[in-house]
């Protein structure tokens, strides 16, 4: 398979944990602060798609990290805009991974204090996927 | 346990074994392929010219080439994703086209990164690289 076949690969699937982690993130905090309805399924609506987007997001990284690996060939950090890419990518992704699979045991038992914890990891990793995306486009635009 | 301790402990056991997963095939990938014409032993990858024996603008150029090209023409410039640039046969006013407009789908422009002076040393450097 040639290399272009990953670039493009990457380019299709890069975008998906971005964008879930993003969206994961802005329906938890409005799972916290939008005003319940009065059956109480409103704000248990938001969590639910806060959780199914972290989720794919996680499922989608694995397909983002790999075609990434493919189109390196296993550089793990590089130099210049790479080097910038890998230092928000590797911490992003073990991030999206370890909320996915905490959220995956914890469920909708967690306590306040957890979840506020577990926000601000997930706001955290927001920024890191950010970051990551930011340094991606300035090696694909600018070398 | 409380759900929430063995939720972070399963979470981070995951995060670092796909980590581990993703390193370890990395290190595969970083072996040369079978067949790959432009595979080369680690001994072969060191750049052809030593330091002391680039002017000083050459060292610059290849200063340049390293933080901004080597990943995709590879460390020692003989090729990679991008092609090998040994006995490069185009001229100053091409090599300088091709940095500043880039190449369609193939190469990004270098436009806004590079200045005329950043060229003239790149150019420097690729005229050295010679079999």
């Amino acid at each position: 398979m040639g290399n272009s076949i990953w670039v493009k690969m990457h380019g299709g699937t890069t975008h998906f944990p971005i964008a879930l982690v993003m969206a994961s993130v802005v329906f938890d905090l409005a799972g916290v602060i939008v005003p319940d309805s009065a059956d109480r399924s409103r704000q248990a609506g938001f969590r639910a798609a806060g959780y199914y987007t972290l989720l794919l997001a996680a499922l989608g990284s694995i397909g983002a990290v790999v075609s990434g690996l493919m189109i390196s060939r296993g550089q793990l950090w590089g130099r210049g805009n790479l080097a910038h890419h890998h230092t928000f990518l590797w911490p992003a992704f073990g991030m999206v991974v370890a909320l996915a699979g905490w959220r995956l045991v914890v469920g909708s038992r967690a306590s306040h204090g957890a979840f506020k914890i577990y926000l601000a990891a997930s706001v955290l990793t927001g920024g890191l996927m950010a970051a990551a995306g930011y340094w991606g486009g300035e090696l694909m635009l600018n070398g | 346990m409380r759900i929430e301790i063995k939720g972070a402990f399963i979470g981070i056991t995951a995060a670092a074994c796909l980590l581990a997963g993703t390193f370890s095939l990395a290190q595969m990938l970083q072996y040369p392929r079978a067949g790959d014409s432009n595979a080369t032993s680690p001994a072969q990858a060191s750049p052809p010219q030593a330091a002391a024996a680039l002017s000083e603008e050459g060292q610059k150029g290849h200063n340049l080439f390293d933080h901004n090209c080597a990943h995709c023409h590879g460390d020692d410039a003989r090729g990679d994703e991008g092609p090998n640039l040994y006995n490069l046969r185009k001229s100053d006013a091409r090599i300088t086209a091709i940095v500043k407009g880039g190449i369609k789908g193939e190469m990004p422009s270098f436009a806004k990164k590079f200045n005329d002076g950043d060229i003239q040393a790149l150019i420097a450097y690729l005229r050295t690289l010679k079999e």
